[in-house]
């Protein structure tokens, strides 16, 4: 190596040394043919109140803050009060030494949220003092991260497992804070939303037995579909560990009359039929089309003596869904089908729409 | 087109003379360092290594030098072997000694670390590699845009460096390789150009370069690179090399007064060369917080993460760093805003309580 500058120089000699003359002057031409300009890059300092803050309007978006739990929707509040990106930080920070600090044991692979650069872990159980909710714990050993998931879990925790499950992704937007965490942070976010709503999921559906409404998703969301098989078996478990409560609904399960397995279900038990009468009966749809799909699940656990008529599609056009969110009308479909959710029927996947949107 | 081509073998070219090579047909356009590396995976080791074979890596190799051979370890049965840090964090050169035996049959090192920030001497690994009839392959990522490195005088069988870090376009890099050996190896990726005669049943290849550079290349790309290569020849690898010398030293420095850093890597006086980076941990701040604050709030861009470099994290006992690395362009306002910001961010992070 040659004589370099000394590489242990006390700072004071720098004054003199190379370092008190840049090595590229201002302005620096390159030796290209045309002179190249560089444009600084202005600090996204929290000195200048951003634009997109509690002044403005949120986004308009389509999220329906009346559909999301209320304690979230209150959090959301909070958060576009705060004036400025700074204290939006800090805010963050403070939700973080909120949160509860996690039960080790629960820090496992399987709580853990996939692509942070941090790590995170989420727990969910169900709610022990209010049956249907579900509860969260978290942690990061990011502090920023652990301000995020604080965020959520006191958002979404004592929440109905079935609302927690459909909450939209996109209410981050309401919380004005997207631009405010790089793209790596968000999509860490995005993970985090959607691992708690998946345990939401399943905790929901792991009430099925006693005839709470399960939301089923699409069979092409191959990710969720891939969790959903444990909770299958983790259905059949139940019907043996099941309560009191739940027996009687148990008993007649079990008595459900053997009935042929058709593809289309129609010289089977009846319940086709069935489900056709009560939505008709509810609803006077415009457009009714129910297609017995329980052939594609008869390889699970939880379906294992029954034959078939177990899930369904159900497309349902009626003006009965006017100005109701979708929540809402799949309410209206399960209620109309609880003797079916009581004897059997798994779950529907429900396309409703009013006329108009057809 | 023709002019085209011109200016595609004048950049190789201008990087064969950049790294001193001998011939500019030892040089071979690829994607980029990652993409070389695979190729003499590929190409090299998928032919020369079997059952019992060795392979020497430093565990501080950058996760593109380890994962090919991991690939060639599982089809050919070959054997990788960890060489490990000393208690300066540089990777332990005597021990890497101790490893070569008749069975090894490469060793694949950086020469300087994109971490720890140390070189290694890479003229002995080769020395000694020789010996036991070993070929070497350098990963010159961090080498080759920050100092003059010439490849006759390292000696190594294969070397890699990459655009994106020495001021060029992404999407191009460059394998150096001795032509002897090139002439010995199995095509890449097959396809036009890379091509003599071709039969139903079989083809002839060409020579390399060639022979390596299947379909058509990034023109532009390359093009790209040889203009960078002008514009760093302009100042002189020794003169940046000297300047980022001094900077390095005093952003090493700066950083120490910040309390509670901690710098891995060994310090600038322990070794005679250390890049102009740090990467670094606070006592109880996580790395990404510091990064998106800085970043955020006082508009300086540095790196969190493990870097690629998850083998080493692990072996310092981390999940993650924080790193601030300089080149010829950066100043010493820079270095002084940097750890004006990493303190004030510090606060940020740790006064909420």
């Amino acid at each position: 190596m040659a004589s370099a500058a000394a590489t242990s120089a006390p700072l004071r000699l720098l004054s003199s040394s190379p370092l008190s003359r840049p090595l590229l002057s201002r302005p620096h031409l390159l030796i290209l043919s045309r002179p190249v300009s560089f444009q600084r890059l202005a600090a996204r300092s929290a000195a200048s109140p951003t634009p997109s803050t509690s002044s403005s309007a949120p986004d308009p978006s389509p999220v329906d803050p009346a559909q999301l739990p209320p304690a979230l929707r209150d959090i959301i509040a909070l958060f576009q009060s705060v004036p400025d990106e700074r204290t939006r930080y800090k805010q963050l920070l403070a939700y973080a030494a909120r949160l509860p600090p996690m039960d080790p044991a629960l820090k496992s692979d399987a709580n853990r949220v996939r692509g942070c650069v941090s790590q995170v872990w989420v727990h969910a159980a169900p709610e022990a003092e209010a049956p249907g909710c579900v509860s969260f714990q978290a942690d990061s050993d990011a502090q920023l991260t652990k301000g995020l998931a604080a965020l959520l879990v006191l958002g979404l925790s004592g929440a109905p497992a079935r609302d927690v499950a459909m909450v939209p992704v996109e209410f981050i937007e309401l919380l004005g804070i997207r631009q405010s965490l790089s793209p790596s942070r968000n999509s860490g976010l995005l993970n985090m939303i959607n691992l708690m709503k998946l345990k939401a999921l399943e905790i929901a559906a792991g009430q099925e037995v006693t005839g709470g409404q399960e939301i089923r998703q699409e069979r092409t969301e191959t990710p969720a579909v891939e969790k959903e098989e444990p909770q299958f078996e983790a259905f059949g478990g139940q019907v043996h560990e099941s309560s009191e409560a739940e027996r009687p609904e148990e008993e007649e399960f079990e008595e459900e009359p053997a009935a042929v397995v058709e593809g289309n279900g129609s010289l089977g038990g009846g319940r086709k039929e069935r489900i056709r009468d009560s939505l008709e009966r509810g609803l006077s749809p415009v457009e009714l089309k129910i297609e017995d799909i329980s052939y594609q699940h008869s390889g699970h656990a939880g379906v294992a003596g029954s034959d078939g008529e177990t899930h369904f599609n159900v497309r349902v056009v009626s003006k009965e869904f006017e100005g109701k969110s979708m929540l809402k009308r799949h309410r209206a479909v399960y209620d109309l089908l609880q003797d079916e959710l009581k004897s059997g029927l798994h779950a529907l996947s429900i396309d409703a729409k009013t006329p108009s949107e057809v | 087109s023709a002019k085209a081509t011109d200016a595609y073998e004048s950049a190789r070219r201008k990087v064969a003379n950049f790294i001193n090579a001998a011939d500019s047909r030892e040089i071979i356009f690829t994607r980029n360092a990652t993409e070389a590396i695979n190729l003499v995976a590929y190409s090299w080791g998928l032919s020369n290594l079997k059952q019992g074979d060795e392979i020497i890596l430093t565990v501080a190799e950058h996760h593109s030098a380890i994962v090919p051979w991991q690939f060639v370890s599982q089809k050919t049965g070959a054997v990788l072997k960890y060489v490990g840090l000393t208690k300066e964090e540089v990777p332990d050169i005597e021990q890497l000694k101790g490893l070569l035996s008749s069975k090894t049959k490469i060793v694949v090192v950086h020469h300087v670390s994109n971490v720890l920030g140390s070189m290694l001497p890479i003229e002995e690994v080769v020395s000694c590699a020789n010996k036991v009839g070993a070929k070497v392959l350098v990963d010159a990522c961090q080498s080759v845009p920050h100092m003059p490195v010439d490849v006759q005088k390292l000696g190594a069988d294969f070397l890699v460096a990459s655009s994106h870090k020495m001021c060029g376009p992404t999407g191009v890099g460059f394998l150096h390789g001795k032509f002897e050996i090139l002439s010995s190896m199995e095509p890449f990726l097959g396809g036009g150009e890379m091509i003599a005669d071709v039969f139903e049943d079989k083809s002839t290849y060409a020579e390399p370069p060639s022979r390596f550079e299947a379909g058509t290349p990034a023109i532009g790309e390359a093009i790209g690179l040889g203009v960078a290569i002008d514009y760093l020849s302009h100042f002189g690898m020794q003169r940046i090399h000297e300047y980022e010398k001094v900077l390095g030293s005093y952003l090493y420095e700066s950083l120490l007064s910040v309390p509670n850093v901690r710098i891995y890597g060994p310090a600038p006086s322990a070794s005679d060369h250390r890049a102009p980076l740090c990467s670094f941990n606070v006592e109880n701040v996580h790395p990404t917080d510091i990064a998106e604050i800085l970043d955020l709030q006082h508009g300086i861009a540095i790196r969190s993460g493990h870097h690629c470099a998850q083998i080493l994290h692990r072996t310092l006992g981390i999940n993650a760093s924080a790193r601030a690395s300089l080149h010829f362009y950066n100043t010493k306002e820079e270095v002084d805003a940097f750890i004006h910001g990493l303190k004030a961010t510090i606060d940020f992070l740790t006064s909420h309580h």
